[in-house]
């Protein structure tokens, strides 16, 4: 069936005539398949237990998802939109107690702050190995507003290998609340830079290996306003470098079962950046397909971080080039467990779940560095959601 | 490489009625839903397109273009079907004038329910009212010069409907899977596990009018289409003389041909074309006209007799 041969003057004239028809008429086809979805997220930080002064008002956040897929054109539109309620209390700084334990500070319970997010992606000839897509999303919330935009492009190397590239590039403004009253920076502005590649590969009927490399790079204002540091006798603002490049590799394994009907999804990653944070995760989910439109997911996930060269709980009085005490940049591990249901019918799916969350200290891969991080926190998270496919 | 297992691969079957005939829809996917959703996308694609080709309808947009372009002002037609039209004159031009969209009288002149053969002074009349050249066709004009003229799209838009059907799926992020619409197949993919679709031809009624057709020959696909024309489906016997319901728009009468052809080509437009206008032009000058062509084929003679570059194909 090769045409590569030279064609008969007949079937030249039969391709080039079929060819005009071959043409897509996309408008004609513009009653395609679309998809809806809504979905609601509760996520609820453990009350704090250690020592600490002030409020002990947990942290909740609230968020409803809409979400959109259709088709426009040849190619396929996605519109999420995010409407997030946060309120609580969080880690603010930490002060040496008796024989140098820490003491963490929580800060009042904040009113409730809204967040807003609009994201859309368009991706060209969908579903297949050689698709684009372009996104951009903006966030809005009283302190912080973040533009995005990216693309990213996969195309064939062989019948078992696709290559995926892309980059994205973020813009955010930080204009914290209750600046002057708290003496916080009034004003301040970050730039993220992504670029990633990545290499997928069908091993058999299977399975497949995808592994990929990931460089972020950050500058700007990188600190958290609202953060403090005990240095010696003084209460000064988080302050960390104006930079930070990350490196990451990721890969990520996936097998189908044929008996019984499931999937196993291995994922790792791995991240080291220019401030000395390494980081480890670890990702094993199962979806196992039941009769009648049921799944389920169950997965487990491990999570080890070294800390910021810079990084205390609390310093002792002095110059210092970099301070922060938030735990987010300490030693610690995390382990989680998820649950995942979802059940279709007919054109409807109805999907919940529920993710356990605790992390410490203790499940450290790491040692060598005995900095305490108090302000290590566990949370539960669970969400409710319902899809509906149409024409 | 191979673990030995096979690939958690459901196979997803639609079977409908359209165009008039069964047609099914065959995917492959690990995902039930997003296979269903690309079969209900197909199915839609192929309604649409009887809906408004149908020529048994007098309320679809063929129907409308027919009562158009009678008028003195000619009718003005969508892009799709303006690429039908053009198509549909780059086969009457391929075919010698056999092909011929406008023999819509002639056919139902012929109207196998009648059970009659139509008389000389019918058949001239019906033929004053065919023939691609008394129509003006200027894209995307349209315009008949001579009142009463119909036209039928019957012999692209089957085909036509397979290869978007099959697209639809693409579409749907469906690789694995075949569209066959009454015996015109469109590739969406090769089977998952990467081996070609078998595809059987039916067989013709040979010397017997009462012999039941079956599959006789299997013909693998991997991609692209395949198609088939025959009057095994349909013919009329009147006095003991077989009619065929090929009719020569030219000289109205019906031709004697092959019992069916079968042609494989890069998409089932260009593999059903190939097979039609084989068939149109008969025995002899559409043997050695599918032979200059080059894509594969298969012709079944009245007598059962087979020939082409797929004969050597093994039978079932």
């Amino acid at each position: 069936m090769s045409t590569q041969r030279s064609l008969s003057p007949s079937l030249a004239a039969l391709l080039g005539a079929a060819a005009a028809l071959g043409q897509a008429h996309a408008q004609s086809a513009a009653e395609s398949d679309s998809h809806v979805g809504y979905r609601f997220n509760e996520y609820g930080e453990d009350s704090f237990h250690g020592d600490a002064i002030g409020s002990r008002e947990r942290y909740e956040v609230y968020s409803q998802q809409f979400q959109l897929d259709t088709r426009v054109g040849s190619g396929a539109l996605d519109v999420n939109a995010t409407h997030e309620v946060m309120s609580g209390s969080s880690p603010w700084y930490v002060i040496p107690g008796p024989d140098n334990r820490p003491i963490q500070v929580l800060s009042g319970a904040t009113i409730k702050e809204h967040r807003n997010e609009l994201r859309a992606a368009y991706t060209l000839a969908p579903g297949t190995s050689s698709s684009t897509t372009f996104s951009a999303s903006y966030s809005n919330e009283r302190d912080y507003r973040a533009t995005a935009v990216g693309a990213e492009h996969s195309f064939p190397l062989s019948n078992s290998l696709t290559l995926g590239a892309g980059g994205s590039f973020s813009h955010d403004i930080i204009e914290p609340t209750d600046a002057e009253l708290y003496q916080r920076v009034l004003h301040e502005e970050k730039n993220t830079a992504s670029v990633f590649g990545s290499l997928a590969w069908v091993l058999d009927k299977a399975s497949v290996l995808q592994a990929g490399v990931q460089l972020n790079h950050e500058n700007g204002y990188l600190s958290d306003p609202y953060k403090l540091v005990s240095v010696g006798s003084d209460i000064l603002p988080d302050h960390r470098p104006g930079e930070r490049t990350e490196a990451a590799l990721l890969v990520r394994y996936r097998h189908a079962f044929d008996r019984p009907a499931a999937a196993l999804h291995l994922d790792y990653r791995y991240a080291q950046d220019s401030w000395g944070v390494v980081a480890h995760t670890f990702d094993a989910a199962w979806y196992q397909r039941f009769g009648a439109g049921w799944q389920l997911v169950p997965g487990v996930r491990y999570y080890t971080q070294q800390a910021a060269r810079f990084y205390a709980p609390f310093y002792a009085g002095g110059e210092h080039d970099f301070q922060s005490s938030d735990f987010r940049l300490g030693t610690f591990g995390a382990f989680s467990a998820s649950l995942n249901l979802r059940k279709r019918i007919a054109r409807w799916e109805i999907s919940a779940g529920i993710e356990r969350y605790h992390a410490s200290a203790d499940y450290a891969a790491f040692r060598g560095s005995d900095s305490a991080v108090p302000g290590v926190l566990s949370y539960t998270r669970g969400f409710i959601g319902v899809d509906y496919n149409f024409n | 490489m191979n673990s030995g297992q096979r690939a958690n691969v459901d196979t997803h079957r639609l079977r409908f009625n359209a165009m008039g005939c069964p047609c099914e829809i065959t995917l492959e996917h690990t995902d039930e839903l997003c296979a269903q959703r690309a079969a209900l996308a197909a199915r839609a694609e192929v309604e649409r397109l009887d809906a408004k080709y149908s020529h048994y309808r007098d309320d679809n947009l063929l129907a409308e273009i027919i009562v158009a372009a009678a008028s003195a002002d000619g009718a003005s037609v969508d892009d799709e079907t303006a690429d039908l039209l053009d198509f549909a004159a780059a086969l009457h031009a391929q075919s010698g004038g056999r092909f011929d969209i406008t023999a819509g009288a002639l056919t139902k002149l012929w109207d196998l329910q009648a059970g009659r053969v139509p008389a000389d002074a019918e058949v001239a009349a019906a033929l004053a009212r065919t023939g691609w050249q008394r129509v003006r066709w200027n894209r995307p004009q349209l315009h008949f010069s001579t009142p009463g003229m119909r036209l039928d799209l019957g012999g692209v838009v089957k085909e036509y409907a397979a290869d978007r059907a099959a697209q639809r799926c693409r579409d749907q992020g469906v690789a694995h899977g075949v569209v066959d619409l009454g015996g015109d197949l469109a590739v969406v993919g090769k089977h998952a596990d990467g081996t070609a679709w078998r595809a059987g031809i039916k067989a013709a009624r040979a010397h017997d009018p009462h012999e039941t057709p079956g599959a006789f020959a299997s013909i693998e696909l991997s991609h692209g289409g395949l198609a088939t024309s025959g009057d095994y489906e349909r013919a009329m016997i009147v006095d003991g003389r077989r009619y065929s319901h090929i009719i020569d728009p030219r000289s109205g009468q019906p031709l004697e041909s092959f019992a069916s052809v079968s042609v494989l080509g890069e998409s089932c437009l260009v593999a059903g074309a190939a097979s039609t206008i084989g068939m149109l032009l008969g025995p002899r000058e559409g043997y050695a006209w599918l032979q200059q062509l080059g894509l594969p084929f298969l012709c079944v003679g009245a007598d059962g007799a087979i020939s082409g570059t797929l004969a050597a194909a093994d039978r079932t």
